[in-house]
């Protein structure tokens, strides 16, 4: 993918205290919001850090990347969890406001295109996927499945994820309206499980014996392949601070919690790919 | 029409009528059984050793000796069966290279189902995330992981004009004439001495904060949160409705004035509950920056809006269902009209003014619009009386949403979701009962 | 209590007494007084005033705020495609803010509600004011209050969650069930149908005539719905989470309002109506039609609006069951496809509503909420001019 090497480079330089801002909230409190595929991770570091210090108050919110990215700017959340790196015109607005963004690679996620596991079809090409969500395949005897209507899911606009799937798999062309937005991973999987006939995108964590993840393009999505950049719709996973946080406060150790050995057990443990190819 | 049509008639409306009203009493029933059976199993339920072992490392509750008893007569039932895996580890490399690939990737895959059933086997190093550290700790969903383990769940696919059929394939099929086979029925009939379930009564479930994610533990941050909002709302809407009430009933005159203020209050309450939450985040927290983002107060005051038409109004009808004469009798008395209000009239209409207030409370603690950008997160710790002005909190209406659309594992927290359905539902229904009562008591002590 | 107050307001006097003859100028005292209750009452006035006024300026805020920043969508925006455009698109570059589908999905949705509320609503109620008797009277009343209390969120969990599979799964089948149930009301209509027109066709023989038009009338019906329903059994739907799902859901919130408020209506005509027509020797259906319900029917026009209210400005329900894809349906009265409506598409998108970037999806969301506000508003001044015109007609009287 042509992004993956240019935010690899911005990730490493923003792992050296390089901007020099200054350290975020109090110790005592973080505010975390932003998007639901980052949610999970976010969630069991937050418990892991609240017992391990009763002191410290962590709340987690999940209302999408784009959320996210808001209350970083407006100040009112101290980490923003975002599935897809900031937007120009975000970080125009940030900067504008003071704010300096700086972003974690948190973990690597891969997003797995999943189907009914009664569904036949095994494999999809990009540009059978493009077809179905730009509403140009309608039903699934032209996959070569049986002759039943695709119930296209996807995920709502203020989504990382559904911006990462549209810049990767559509090309920033626009969905048909059948399309039917749900508001995140977990339900997405949920309407996939209960409609036989539908199709959707996940983040890879979200996936279980419940639904059927295809290859695209004869690649399986799964930590080797989305490791190594073969599997075509693959994306790092962010979380954003205010600056670079102080060494050793609170935040510091929240973001690069994911460097240590626990950390990296914990992104395994979810489904997702940890930066380090960690191996169990 | 003849008297026999009309009198057909008349049966026939009749029996419309029972239908329509029998309709209303079974929609209840179905809406209301699934949801407190299951809520109830969130609170009663078998629980097995794994869940002792869980609430005894993470709760801190439970009798160490009696779980070590436990632990030692489990390990006697499961041992036979590592023994057997160990073998067959061993024994794999005796095999073809081909049966060996096909066996090796069934093992796995079998491994990970039973290590969902049981928990981390012996001699394995304890995985981080708790909700991997144990097995299965309900019993209804050890049967279901224990039907994944003996069997796999594949689809047919012959048929090419319809989707696939879901088959179980036994997995001993799969490990036919190896030593795995006879595991299979073993596991089976001894499920109960490996996992000794036993009843237990899950009291804490309200009070307990949820541990990874709801997966272990209760709802306590979200009824907190819930309770902390309502009275939230409670201490801002009151003063404002009764004074509101007592001034368009006992002060005002019937003026332009006055009807005016009055249908600007009703139109309030035709407001939707959305545009409330929007207005909410855009004025309480955007432009008087009530606090920094969301919490606990502004969701409040969003609430307090939501219900104040709800508390002027009822105190309205009870301030003026209390009968002249008490009125004329103060007032002929000498007493000045706020004294007759403050020692007469309050007290006698009270019981239909609590009425009003306990039913908008059951409102407030059930809306979920509001809140959504106010106050509410979907993980946190409970706040206490000094955050309120700072810090979000979960609630119970707004974790529905969340657990039941948003989550990683939606099904294997079912139980959570019903739980706190049921909740909700039983902290609104118990307030509205007692301002039914309230509310019987008031008319009969006014009708003397 | 009474006595109580009594006390204190002697004891008043009392020490009012006591004061005044320690003192040299009753006249004057009396006026300094006088001037002092007057004061602090009118302090109490104003203080009561002022905190009516804030109470009643709330709702003027809530206006206020949002249709300044909707105008600023509408400024900037062409209003014609913001109502019949339906692409929307708003996160793309250049966005689109069709919203021609979603209030399309809104009617639709408040539309079955109310096909479904309104006549077992309606019938609910003259069910309850005049036929059953006290004792199950005393019964329904505090279910349907039960009814009106549970929360939305509950309602939306249950139709995620126990309907949406159940349509998934066996939609021919629940549909089938439902073609039968409609069957029972439509019998007794043929009865009646038949009945009538032996009565009218064949006066010689027409215990034989009534016989055998309402039994072939019956046949055919049964003909009819059993074919149906074995058609309808294959049927399949595709997305549980669709129009039917959120109206049936709505349609049982919205019951208990129609309900409550048309048995006020109805109760509050008095008894000398109804005895009236009793005395002419009118059954009870004739006068329940006839008389009761259409003097009533301001009321019950009343209850149905604020029910359509009830139902335009449900959030939860429909979030979490119509599909959420906006897009009319095809064909457009289709209740079987995913919908998506005003008050889900501002739940979901609120987190816009920061001033941060792309102004436009921030202010299209204050527009929606201002074209509910209308609507909802309208809808209230209705309700509240019937409400008058009937009180001011039964006082009149």
């Amino acid at each position: 993918m042509k992004h993956f090497p240019v935010q690899v480079l911005m990730v490493l330089m923003c792992c050296f205290p390089v901007f020099g801002g200054e350290a975020t909230a109090v110790d005592s409190k973080i505010t975390i919001d932003g998007s639901t595929t980052v949610g999970p991770i976010a969630k069991a570091f937050a418990e892991y850090f609240m017992n391990r210090n009763p002191q410290l108050k962590i709340t987690v919110a999940e209302s999408g990347s784009g959320n996210g990215a808001k209350s970083l700017v407006n100040a009112t959340c101290d980490i923003a969890d975002m599935s897809r790196f900031m937007k120009n015109e975000e970080i125009k607005a940030a900067v504008d406001k003071g704010i300096i963004p700086v972003s974690h690679v948190v973990a690597m996620d891969g997003i797995a295109m999943i189907v009914h596991p009664a569904n036949p079809v095994k494999n999809l090409s990009l540009d059978e996927i493009t077809g179905i969500y730009l509403g140009k395949i309608t039903t699934w005897k032209e996959l070569g499945g049986p002759d039943e209507k695709i119930v296209v899911i996807s995920r709502d606009t203020n989504s990382g994820t559904y911006e990462a799937f549209e810049e990767l798999a559509l090309k920033k062309q626009k969905m048909t309206n059948s399309v039917e937005y749900v508001g995140s991973n977990g339900a997405v999987r949920q309407r996939i499980q209960s409609t036989v006939g539908a199709i959707g995108y996940v983040g890879l964590g979200f996936i279980d014996n419940t639904v059927k993840a295809i290859s695209v393009a004869g690649i399986e999505p799964t930590r080797e392949t989305i490791v190594s950049g073969k599997y075509p719709i693959a994306r790092p996973l962010f979380m954003f601070t205010n600056g670079y946080p102080k060494l050793g406060s609170d935040v510091y150790q929240f973001v690069t919690f994911n460097f240590t050995l626990k950390g990296q057990e914990i992104i395994d443990g979810l489904g997702y790919v940890a930066v380090t190819q960690y191996q169990k | 029409m003849n008297l026999a049509g009309r009198k057909l008639l008349d049966k026939a409306f009749t029996i419309l009528g029972m239908l329509s009203s029998g309709f209303l009493v079974i929609a209840i029933i179905i809406l209301l059984t699934p949801i407190f059976m299951k809520g109830i199993g969130a609170f009663v339920f078998r629980a097995t050793i794994e869940y002792r072992k869980m609430e005894l490392d993470l709760f801190e509750r439970g009798d160490r000796e009696e779980l070590e008893k436990e632990i030692k007569q489990a390990e006697s039932a499961r041992s036979p069966l590592f023994e057997k895996l160990k073998n067959f580890k061993e024994g794999i490399s005796n095999f073809p290279p081909a049966e060996k690939k096909r066996l090796s990737e069934s093992f796995h895959d079998f491994e990970m189902c039973l290590r969902e059933l049981l928990g981390p086997f012996p001699g394995e190093s304890v995985p981080e995330l708790p909700r991997n550290k144990y097995g299965a700790t309900r019993w209804d969903q050890a049967l279901i992981k224990l039907k994944s383990v003996l069997y796999k769940e594949e689809y047919d696919y012959t048929n090419p004009s319809k989707m696939g059929q879901k088959i179980m394939k036994p997995r001993s099929k799969e490990f036919a004439g190896t030593s795995l086979e006879n595991l299979f029925p073993y596991l089976e009939q001894n499920m109960e001495k490996i996992l000794q379930p036993k009843f237990v009564f899950y009291r804490q479930f309200l009070t307990d904060a949820s541990k990874d994610a709801h997966f272990f533990g209760g709802i306590g941050p979200e009824v907190i949160g819930t309770i902390y909002l309502t009275l939230g709302a409670i201490v801002f809407a009151v003063p404002m409705g009764i004074l509101t009430a007592i001034y368009l009933t006992e002060y005002s005159r019937q003026n332009w004035y006055t009807s005016i203020l009055r249908t600007l209050i009703s139109t309030l309450s035709g407001v939707p509950s959305v545009v409330f939450g929007l207005f909410g985040l855009a004025f309480f927290i955007n432009s008087i920056h009530v606090s920094q983002s969301k919490s606990v107060i502004a969701g409040s005051l969003t609430l307090a809006l939501l219900i104040l038409p709800t508390i002027v109004r009822s105190s309205e009808e009870a301030i003026l269902a209390v009968p002249k004469t008490y009125r004329e009798a103060a007032l002929s008395l000498g007493a000045s009209p706020w004294k007759m209000i403050v020692s007469v009239l309050l007290p006698a209409a009270l019981p239909g003014i609590l009425t009003g207030i306990i039913i908008s409370m059951g409102r407030a603690a059930g809306e979920t619009a509001p809140i959504i950008f106010t106050a509410a997160v979907s993980l946190g710790e409970a706040p206490k009386l000094l955050d309120i002005f700072s810090q979000p909190t979960p609630a119970l209406s707004w974790n529905i949403y969340n657990l039941a659309t948003e989550h990683q594992k939606v099904d294997q927290i079912r139980h959570v979701q019903y739980g706190m359905v049921f909740s909700l539902i039983m902290i609104v229904l118990s307030l509205n009962c007692l301002a039914i009562m309230l509310r019987s008591r008031f008319v009969k002590k006014l009708k003397g | 209590m009474a006595s109580e107050s009594m006390n204190e307001i002697e004891r008043f006097q009392d020490g009012n007494a006591r004061f005044l003859s320690h003192n040299k100028t009753t006249f004057q005292i009396d006026r300094r007084e006088e001037l002092h209750n007057k004061f602090f009452s009118f302090l109490g006035r104003s203080f009561l005033l002022g905190v009516t006024t804030i109470s009643s300026l709330a709702v003027l805020f809530i206006f206020f705020f949002i249709l300044r920043d909707s105008i600023l969508f509408f400024q900037q925006r062409d209003i014609r495609e913001f109502f019949f455009s339906t692409q929307w698109f708003p996160s793309r570059d250049p966005s689109e803010f069709g919203a021609g589908a979603i209030f399309w999905g809104s009617f639709l949705v408040t539309a079955g509600a109310c096909a479904f509320a309104i006549p077992i609503g309606i019938m609910t109620a003259v069910c309850l004011s005049d036929i059953l008797p006290f004792s199950a009277r005393q019964i329904l009343k505090p279910l349907i209050e039960i009814l009106a209390a549970i929360p939305s969120v509950a309602y939306g969990f249950f139709a995620l969650v126990v309907i949406a599979p159940l349509l998934q799964e066996r939609g021919g089948q629940v549909l089938s069930y439902l073609i039968w149930l409609l069957g029972a009301p439509l019998a007794i209509f043929f009865l009646i149908i038949g009945e009538m027109s032996a009565d009218k066709l064949f006066p010689k023989a027409k215990t034989a005539a009534n016989f055998i038009i309402t039994g072939a009338l019956i046949l055919l019906e049964f003909l009819v719905l059993y074919t149906l329903s074995r058609h309808i059994f294959l049927f399949k739907i595709s997305s549980g989470t669709n129009a039917l799902n959120a109206s049936f859901i709505l349609g049982i919130m919205i019951l208990p309002t129609i309900v409550s408020v048309s048995e006020d209506a109805l109760q509050s005509i008095g008894r000398e109506l109804r005895e009236g027509s009793y005395a002419l020797g009118a059954t009870r259906a004739e006068t329940l039609l006839l008389v009761v319900i259409p003097a009533a029917s301001p009321g019950i026009l009343s209850a149905v609006i604020l029910g359509i209210m009830r139902a335009v400005g449900e959030t939860m329900v429909v979030w979490m069951a119509s599909g959420n894809s906006a897009k009319i349906p095809d064909p457009c009265f289709n209740f079987f496809e995913p919908i998506r409506t005003l008050t889900a598409t501002i739940a979901g998108d609120m987190g816009e509503a920061d001033h941060v970037s792309g102004s436009m999806r921030y202010h299209v969301l204050f527009a929606m909420a201002a074209c509910m506000l209308i609507i909802s508003f309208s809808l209230n001044i209705a309700s509240e001019w019937i409400m008058k015109r009937t009180r001011k007609k039964v006082t009149g009287e």
